[in-house]
């Protein structure tokens, strides 16, 4: 178990620089994901803290040693490789006392952390297959249970459920998350999937083009987003955004949208005249009667899923998603007013995409 | 099966037939001679009127003139063309080990020169050959052939296993990093093993490559103790009286290592050799 830091970061690969600057640091113990599109920098990130990848500038410490110049074995880590990386010639076995045989360790002590892993995992009646012998999950679970056996500070995680089928992906993204809450190892994990980051995380590192865009516990994240892009990308069906001119009267304040469709908004920072994205998540999106302060809208599509409904509604030139635990009585073409709920409306500078303190 | 399949066959048959004849008939005259009485040789029917097997125990007791040394002979063929497949399994296996997974610096120039000598065909680097060899003082060496023979089959047998090795996925290596691996115990533990059935099919090749070598040996070597067979079969034709069953019949005990080799890794030999060549 330990605690990892990153400090400046910097990573170019020739002359095109893909990491700017990022440091943050994780406790002993946490899980932290790295989250974001293709491209933001969170596997090469990973593969640095792996020492596969050479660090331009900046440290990585582990419990407070620095690592940039430690070859990977021998900075105690385990990494899951999302294609696996299992050895194809090895039995499941083989594959998960591998590391301890290469470190030499005793017959006994092998077989014995092999079998407890095995068992934590439910691998034991397939010890003695091949890799090629096993479905998806039962080989994710062989990589995992390589890991495992090393009892490593800390376990690296680089999109290991993006080649499973999605009711698998589900199965095994429970079973990560009960293995962290039973073995509670350091664990970093990159996914560009958000559920997987909400649903697993401690805490999350949203990442863009390189930089950090927002670090925070889940459910932070998803309440209060720093910034645009974090309020995009975090939220499924995702937040919707209503670019308009923030317009202060005396004692209110709204948000007049393209189209002169007024969103009325209780206590907003920010000033008279600023351009302005105003975010909304579907939940918070409910139907009020027409007329008042409500924003009129025409439903353009109904998509009942049981649990709950979906309504994609057209407000003059923008078109909203609302999403109700209800099962609303309204049909395709039926006008409806609008009202967000108090409190829950996201004000972000339509310039620098950031936050309006509020 | 309908009139089309018909045709299609019909139209198999009269391309296949003449080939088959054409690559057989030597191979059957070879047979035919290695069963024939001097006489019956040159007699020019289908099947010898006594056929026998007398030629092959004047070859196996070394009967005659030309086959005195027979065996050993057959013992150099046999040493060189273990020894240059070996050999060249080493050079090959390492270089593409560099290349491709290590990532060796120049690496790839090394091997785009390598190829570069299938530029010049090797009958024309014989000369140069011999006078290197004879440089480094292994002119009537058997190592002077041996080398000669991995100079010949290792740049291809490298892009061969080049091209294998970069199908094996990287995360691979990664994976054995972490767990530990040098190096070394990467190339024994993982690689090896992996490639396992392009290293029979190179093997194989640089053997056979070698074993059936004729001009270098002839220019190379000149002893008749040192000589390999296929040599040793060119000179029965200096005589006036060539013992023509006697050279047929030897000629066709040679043929028989390289087909059964074929036969027992032809499984390795028709993906390894063109494993790479295309994109799967």
């Amino acid at each position: 178990m330990a605690s990892v830091a990153f400090s400046d970061i910097e990573k170019s690969f020739g002359s095109t620089k893909v990491i700017h600057g990022i440091g943050f640091d994780i406790a002993d113990g946490e899980f932290m994901v790295l989250v974001g599109p293709s491209g933001c920098g969170k596997s090469t990130l990973l593969r640095m803290l792996a020492g596969l990848e050479e660090i331009t500038g900046g440290t990585i410490s582990i419990d407070g040693k620095v690592v940039n110049d430690v070859d990977s074995k021998d900075r105690d880590i385990a990494m899951v490789f999302q294609s696996y990386a299992l050895y194809p010639h090895m039995t499941v076995r083989d594959n998960m006392g591998f590391s301890l045989k290469l470190r030499k360790a005793a017959a006994g002590v092998i077989t014995e952390r092999v079998t407890r892993a095995a068992q934590i995992l439910n691998l034991e009646p397939y010890l003695d297959r091949f890799p090629r012998e096993l479905s998806g999950g039962q080989r994710q679970r062989v990589a995992m249970g390589r890991a495992i056996v090393r009892d490593p500070k800390v376990f690296l995680f680089d999109e290991p459920l993006s080649n499973l089928d999605a009711k698998l992906r589900v199965q095994m993204r429970a079973e990560i998350k009960a293995l962290h809450q039973r073995l509670k190892t350091t664990t970093v994990y990159v996914t560009h999937d958000q559920i997987e980051a909400m649903t697993m995380a401690d805490r999350i590192v949203v990442m863009h083009d390189g930089r950090i865009e927002q670090i925070g516990r889940p459910l932070d994240l998803y309440d209060r987003p720093d910034n645009l892009f974090v309020a995009q990308f975090i939220g499924s069906p995702a937040m919707n955004i209503v670019n308009g001119t923030l317009r202060r009267t005396a004692g209110s304040a709204y948000v007049e949208a393209e189209g002169g469709t007024r969103w009325p908004l209780a206590g907003a920072a920010g000033t008279d005249g600023q351009q302005v994205a105003l975010g909304v998540r579907p939940e918070h999106l409910v139907l009020a009667g027409e007329g008042g302060h409500a924003v009129p809208g025409d439903v353009v599509v109904v998509e009942p899923t049981g649990a709950e409904t979906e309504l994609l509604i057209q407000v003059g030139g923008a078109q909203v998603t609302l999403v109700t635990s209800g099962r609303p009585m309204v049909d395709p073409g039926a006008r409806v007013g609008l009202a967000i709920e108090p409190g829950m409306a996201h004000v972000f500078d339509k310039a620098t995409g950031q936050r309006l303190a509020a | 099966m309908n009139r089309r399949r018909v045709v299609a066959e019909a139209k198999l048959l009269l391309v296949g037939i003449p080939v088959a004849i054409w690559t057989l008939l030597p191979i059957y005259h070879l047979f035919l001679f290695s069963i024939s009485t001097k006489n019956e040789a040159f007699s020019g029917k289908l099947w010898p009127d006594h056929p026998t097997l007398n030629n092959f125990g004047t070859v196996f007791r070394q009967e005659h003139y030309f086959l005195n040394h027979f065996w050993q002979q057959l013992g150099n063929s046999l040493l060189i063309a273990v020894a240059a497949g070996a050999l060249t399994l080493f050079v090959a296996t390492t270089a593409a080990f560099s290349i491709s997974r290590i990532k060796a610096r120049g690496g790839r120039l090394v091997l785009n020169l390598a190829l570069f000598t299938y530029f010049i065909p090797a009958a024309f680097l014989a000369v140069p050959m011999y006078k290197a060899m004879g440089t480094y003082g292994l002119l009537n060496s058997q190592w002077a052939l041996i080398l000669a023979m991995v100079t010949i089959a290792a740049p291809y047998s490298i892009w061969v296993l080049k091209q294998a090795s970069d199908k094996l996925p990287y995360e691979l290596d990664e994976a054995a990093r972490i767990d530990g691996a040098s190096p070394l115990q990467l190339f024994r533990l993982v690689y090896l093993p992996l490639m396992t059935p392009s290293l029979v099919a190179v093997g194989t090749y640089a053997l056979l490559l070698a074993w059936n070598e004729y001009l270098y040996a002839f220019l190379l070597l000149s002893r008749d103790t040192d000589i390999t067979l296929p040599v040793a079969l060119g000179h029965f034709l200096s005589a006036d009286d060539s013992p023509w069953e006697l050279l047929m019949t030897t000629g066709l005990i040679y043929a028989l290592p390289p087909a059964a080799i074929y036969y027992a890794f032809k499984r390795y030999m028709v993906g390894g050799l063109t494993s790479g060549a295309v994109k799967a």
